[in-house]
């Protein structure tokens, strides 16, 4: 009876809390930017403010059912995957293969999107969403193979048995025995946090902010609340598979030293082309995921 | 100061335009006066000579002549000298010959001219499109004719709208001026 | 019905503190932005960023001077940004044309085409004017005091009629019915107009010189 109390209680807990965090760590990169680039920056919790205003704007255009829904839809796209992603070696559904699952989830997202801006109309989002998908089609391949090295390592696809065998302090992370396949991860994530330089998708100074152009009020509330939890998520896979997710407050420093990594490459570097970026994906990162496999299926 | 290039140029445009008028401005400036229907042999002669950056057209309204005058710029990169050539057409239904031809950038230049001052220029078919001037219906803007104070007087100040504005309360707000 | 009103509490805090700004800039006044963003004046610290779109905008700076070209343009911007929705006069030329007081294609007085909050003078103001305006833009938020958007609803006929003065209003209106009434109201004035503007006019060179203010 008390286990699932707390489970129930974890259920309502956990994404109130996954979207502070996001929100502050969006927060926190604004003021990281600031400070590389000599500025002072907004407060950190300056996201959470934006939250409260967008939500509170009176009016917002739309341009029809499928408009709102697409928003609707990447949000709670993402809200499930929360379901499957351990969060301080908690997760709710845990089973073996969750993280193909998890991987087939975060496509729901980007999808929802190109639905609602479909709807928009609007040359601008239409290339953020063909830059989106075709980025996706770049990350996608060495953020699988990388999971797959870790899958053969372990023998195992879910998370929770994956965090266990590296249970035991910083010696037995797999960032150590699987570096390889780490190293093109963090690449890959470079490319699925959206941070430069593979921004293509977003690019204020070219495509108006791609496919957020139409989106207004409530409806781009909704998507910086799912700006937020994706973040966390996609920080969290990381964590999860190379650095032990360990309990609550590590796992959140873990996640966002990950995060901050990405941040600093993101305050300093210009924004590749959408060609070169897809290029860079399946060259380097690409050859590097497919070394570290190689090395896994030799010592195994 | 040696102007030798520069006399070069010179004694190059008499050679074979008898009834051109070219003297040296200064180093690196040539003027040359000739006819509106010298122009294009004259472009297209020193086009072949080496001049080959048509740099701009440009206008002048000379009301008391009743006269346009039009400067067709051009530089040569090899001798590094700049040559204006200057003709005057008619205020009232002038047109000259279009530069396309020769070069292509001579149009949108072209499209230019006949928009602010009114020039028409045979063979320019985009010339009746819509170019920097939207929804405009009035004389062309950049002749002195056109007066410019009367027109923004009547249309910009709008005194009646402004007591309008201050009967409807419609005022920026005034709260930050310094006491 | 009652009144709408501008938000306070909480809401105006937030809306004042989140000033998500419209990058439309029309003048030369665009020059004194760089500054303002960057490392030197970093209006960022007020949790104020330049948007790319005026979906996402609460705030429209208008940085110099406005043609009838770009109003158009700033006109439909204006009308498609979200309400609560400010607007910034920004340098002389919007406050009554500055420099180009005889210009025949720049409007004169901003807010009698769309609704001003706050004015900066100066040709240009300086960054410091800009965070100045800023923070009392902020603070007058917070207290419900900036209501423009309201304005220009319960007003809408005369802007749009002031507007139809100087542009074509049926292309760049959101509302085309109303545009389409008012555009076909005015007509007769601008014909009016045109024809006591038009009349052909030769300045001798001792009338170029101004005497006093311009009338």
């Amino acid at each position: 009876m008390n286990a699932i109390g707390i489970q129930i209680g974890w259920i309502i807990f956990m994404p109130i809390l996954v979207i502070i965090m996001g929100l502050l760590y969006l927060g926190a990169a604004r003021k990281i930017t600031a400070r590389v680039h000599n500025r002072y920056g907004p407060p950190i919790y300056q996201n959470i403010i934006d939250v409260i205003k967008l939500f509170s704007k009176k009016r917002a255009t739309n341009h029809g059912v499928m408009f709102s829904l697409g928003p609707i839809m990447a949000f709670s796209g993402l809200l499930i995957s929360l379901m499957f992603i351990p969060i301080g070696n908690r997760a709710l559904l845990s089973f073996n293969g969750d993280i193909i699952v998890l991987l087939y989830l975060l496509v729901i997202a980007p999808l929802g999107m190109a639905l609602g801006v479909g709807e928009g109309a609007n040359p601008m989002g239409t290339i953020g969403i063909a830059r989106a998908l075709t980025l996706m089609l770049g990350y996608e391949v060495v953020l699988i193979i990388s999971a797959l090295s870790v899958m053969l390592y372990t023998g195992s696809a879910s998370f929770m048995k994956i965090i266990e065998a590296q249970s035991g302090g910083v010696g037995h992370w797999f960032l150590w025995p699987l570096f390889l396949s780490a190293l093109a991860m963090d690449m890959a994530l470079q490319g699925v946090l959206g941070e430069k330089p593979f921004d293509q998708p977003i690019a204020p100074h070219e495509i108006a902010s791609g496919p957020m152009v139409e989106f207004g009020g409530k409806y781009l509330g909704l998507l910086q609340l799912y700006h937020a939890i994706a973040i966390v998520v996609e920080t969290g896979i990381m964590v999860n598979l190379f650095l032990g997710g360990g309990t609550l407050f590590w796992w959140f420093v873990k996640s966002f030293t990950v995060f901050f990594i990405a941040l600093l490459i993101n305050a300093v570097m210009p924004r590749f082309r959408i060609g070169q970026a897809f290029k860079f994906f399946w060259t380097y990162p690409a050859a590097i995921s497919l070394l570290g496999l190689i090395l896994v299926a030799i010592l195994k | 100061m040696s102007l030798e290039k520069e006399q070069k140029v010179v004694e190059l445009v008499k050679a074979s335009f008898e009834d051109a008028e070219a003297e040296v401005q200064r180093e690196r400036r040539v003027k040359v006066w000739v006819k509106p229907n010298r122009v294009f042999p004259l472009v297209a002669y020193l086009k072949g000579h080496g001049f080959n950056h048509f740099v701009a057209i440009s206008a002048v309204d000379w009301i008391k002549d009743g006269e346009i005058e039009l400067v067709y710029h051009l530089w040569s990169y090899s001798e590094k000298v700049h040559v204006m050539i200057k003709t005057r057409i008619p205020r009232d239904n002038g047109s000259m010959p279009t530069l396309k031809p020769l070069f292509n950038q001579a149009e949108t230049y072209e499209r230019d001219i006949h928009e602010f001052f009114g020039v028409y220029f045979e063979g320019n078919e985009k010339l009746d499109r819509e170019f920097i001037l939207e929804d405009w219906d009035g004389p062309p803007p950049m002749r002195k004719d056109f007066d410019t104070r009367l027109f923004s007087a009547e249309f910009y100040d709008q005194e009646d709208l402004e007591s309008e504005a201050l009967r409807l309360k419609i005022q920026p707000y005034k709260g930050h001026l310094r006491k | 019905m009652t009144k709408e009103k501008a938000p306070k509490g909480i809401k105006g805090w937030a809306q004042g503190r989140s000033l998500w700004m419209l990058h439309f800039c029309t003048g030369c006044g665009a020059i004194e932005m760089p500054p303002t963003m960057t490392s030197r004046y970093d209006m960022e610290r007020f949790g104020i960023t330049p948007m790319a779109t005026p979906r996402q905008a609460d705030l429209l700076l208008i940085t110099g001077y406005l043609t009838v070209k770009t109003l158009k343009r700033v006109v439909r911007s204006y009308e498609q940004m979200p309400d609560p929705k400010y607007v910034i006069g920004f340098g002389s030329c919007t406050v009554n044309g500055g420099m180009y007081w005889d210009s025949y294609n720049t409007i004169k007085r901003l807010d009698l085409y769309i609704p001003v909050d706050l004015y900066i003078a100066g040709c240009m103001p300086r960054p410091e004017a800009i965070i100045d305006s800023f923070t009392e833009l902020i603070k007058g938020i917070k207290e419900g005091r900036f209501d423009g958007w309201i304005r220009y609803r319960e007003n809408i006929e005369f802007y749009k009629r002031n507007q139809a003065m100087v542009m074509d209003i049926r292309k760049w209106s959101l509302d085309t019915e109303l545009a389409e009434r008012i555009w076909n109201e005015v007509q007769e004035e601008r014909k009016k107009r045109f024809e006591r503007a038009t009349v052909p006019h030769v300045y001798e060179l001792a009338e170029r010189i101004p005497e006093g203010l311009p009338k």
